[in-house]
């Protein structure tokens, strides 16, 4: 189907995008790669009146080492993300993850902002940038804000941006050496949405798991933290059995939606045995 | 799909039951509702449902097909088709009063169909929506009702909204605030002066988006209204726009929707109707002229969390589906 009619203008920096979205007030959206947003254009489900072209700024693509972390421009692709070195060393998980993301048509045009930004339950990049502890830097009228991921995420397709602000970047801590990570997916298909995904983070002590951190995709309107089973894996034993009994909380407080792809309950069942893989695979076990 | 809520309200079933069938003021209850005529039985209207980057309007009709005061249930049927696309929605919403003395149990048993792109669009959006958004019109009802009781109880159920400076109903935008801090009360569900003045100055401040510099100006500004700040309004007053920004004036408790075209009633039609467009039956139809036409309510910030979830269709057709349909008249819609 062919989209509603609406403006179009493609800035030539970050400042005159904020601008120029600002003009627009709620009716303006901002559109990067375009792989989620024009879907919903030609379906008819979105209506802007403005769409505010950031695929061409370089400045919001790129990965940068700033010490601690990783700054990661909002326009960064899903296929930068999977090959880029600095990334790959650091937080790998989130390479991993990109190259889960649908196919490869759309991880060359799909950029980490655009994924984080259209807050998709069912995206993957969300529920890493939530394991990760990520930082959203947005950019509005009034100057740069930073949110935490946890913070970030507040509904099914609903962040904390406010209308004026484009996302143009996220922090990413760097994990040590000691981390492990995997991130399970769980589709019929290739390249279709998660099911149920699960990114899990485990640093490694002795045969123990130290720390763990959590993040499940699709199991509720927001990605979630699974802490019950981040408080159970912290301490255990680096086994399958000892990490199994740990993930069997995977699904305490979700709600997960119910579709055609997989009633709640069966998302819960999965989120119990996709944890428990994903946190046997962190942790070497 | 099926959906089932229940509420118990504090006033009598027959109450209860007059309030329920006046449309005028059960229609604001749904989220993004507008009322645009009653003819008799049937009710044209349309629902605006904004979740994220998707919005999407329908517009229908709705008529009651069953009223049984002796039973205490009414049943309404509603169809809308999606303004800028071809998506359909229909309802059914059988609503059972049930006396318990003082108070009402209320069940409301809805079925919701929804055809088209929206319904295959999201990965089983349709449930959650559809439930959340009949919640929140559950919720709003159950207010709707119990106000109702203190208007009573005071004796001013018909001067109550005199009560209240005019402005009380009046969209926000009328303040002339700067543009962020409109639109930021309006992502937390303010749309109306009447409701921004119940708020405290810790109530917006804590509104990303309003600062100090913001509070004082709306202080200011509502109390060169008559506003006091922060003081809860005459309960009639509010009531009969918990989410939409459509003025209604109650009618009398006694004057339930059982005789919609009650002359009581047209005190709520704005004196500008006289030049509208000639209503298909002039006798007994009444138009209503809505201020903010084009504001869409976002639901999520409507239920006071961050609430819809996989939403978008089932909002509309639900929508549609309970009370609404709707004529925009040519002159009033928005040249695109």
């Amino acid at each position: 189907m062919i989209p509603a009619k609406f403006d179009y203008v493609k800035p030539t920096s970050v400042g005159a995008a904020v601008q120029a979205l600002a003009s627009g007030g709620e009716d303006a959206k901002v559109i990067a790669g375009g792989q989620s947003l024009l879907p919903l254009l030609r379906l008819r489900l979105s209506y802007p009146d403005l769409l505010v072209d950031v695929g061409a700024l370089d400045e919001l693509r790129g990965v940068a080492d700033t010490g601690d972390e990783l700054l990661i421009g909002a326009g960064t692709t899903h296929y930068q993300l999977v090959h880029d070195p600095l990334v790959g060393q650091h937080c790998g998980i989130l390479a991993e993850a990109a190259a889960t993301v649908a196919d490869p048509a759309v991880r060359h045009r799909g950029t980490l902002g655009g994924s984080l930004a259209h807050g998709d339950p069912a995206g993957d990049l969300p529920a890493v940038a939530v394991a990760l502890g990520a930082t959203m830097v947005a950019r509005g009228p009034g100057g740069e804000r930073r949110i935490a991921a946890s913070d970030f995420f507040l509904d099914y397709l609903t962040t904390s941006l406010q209308p004026g602000e484009i996302l143009t970047g996220v922090r990413v801590p760097k994990l040590g050496g000691d981390w492990g990570y995997r991130y399970e997916k769980f589709h019929r298909t290739a390249q279709a949405w998660a099911i149920v995904g699960v990114a899990a983070l485990a640093r490694r002590s002795n045969g123990h798991v130290a720390e763990a951190r959590v993040g499940l995709t699709n199991m509720g309107s927001v990605p979630v933290r699974a802490s019950a089973v981040e408080a159970a894996a912290a301490g255990a034993e680096a086994t399958r059995d000892a990490l199994n009994a740990a993930a069997a909380s995977a699904a305490d407080g979700t709600e997960p939606p119910a579709d055609l792809h997989g009633a709640p309950d069966y998302r819960r069942h999965l989120a119990r045995v996709l944890t428990g893989r994903a946190l046997a695979a962190a942790a070497g076990a | 799909m099926e959906m089932e809520h229940s509420f118990t309200v504090p006033v009598p079933k027959s109450r209860a039951w007059d309030v329920l069938l006046d449309v005028e003021r059960v229609a604001p209850c749904m989220p993004g509702a507008t009322l645009d005529s009653v003819d008799g039985d049937e009710i044209r209207g349309r629902i605006k449902v904004k979740v994220g980057p998707i919005n999407m309007t329908y517009a229908g009709t709705a008529r009651f097909i069953e009223r049984d005061k002796d039973a205490g249930v009414v049943t309404l049927e509603a169809s809308g088709k999606e303004t800028r696309g071809a998506g359909t929605a229909s309802a059914s919403v059988r609503s059972v009063l049930e006396d318990r003395g003082q108070e009402t149990h209320v069940k409301v048993l809805t079925t919701l169909n929804v055809t088209g792109k929206p319904a295959q669009f999201g990965r089983g959006v349709m449930d959650e929506v559809g439930g959340r958004l009949l919640t929140i019109f559950a919720s709003n009802l159950a207010a709707l009702l119990a106000e109702q009781e203190v208007a009573a109880v005071d004796g001013q159920a018909a001067a109550a909204p005199a009560a209240a400076p005019a402005a009380a109903g009046a969209p926000i935008d009328d303040l002339k605030l700067p543009p962020r801090a409109t639109s930021s009360l309006r992502r937390e569900g303010i749309t109306t002066v009447g409701q921004l003045a119940t708020k405290t100055e810790d109530e917006l401040l804590a509104i990303d988006g309003i600062g100090p510099a913001s509070v004082d100006e709306i202080k200011s500004k509502l109390t060169d209204l008559g506003f006091t700040p922060g003081q809860p309004l005459p309960a009639a007053a509010v009531a009969p726009t918990p989410v939409a920004p459509t003025p209604v004036a109650p009618t009398p408790a006694t004057d339930g929707a059982a005789t919609p075209a009650a002359p009581a009633a047209t005190a709520s039609v704005p004196a500008a109707s006289a030049a509208a467009p000639v209503a298909p039956h002039p006798s007994t139809a009444r138009e209503y002229v809505h201020k903010a036409e084009d504001e869409a309510i976002n639901l999520l910030r409507v239920a006071g969390m961050p609430v819809l979830k996989r939403a978008i269709p089932v909002l509309a057709g639900l929508a549609a589906a309970l009370l609404i349909g709707l004529r925009r008249r040519a002159a009033r819609r928005r040249s695109r």
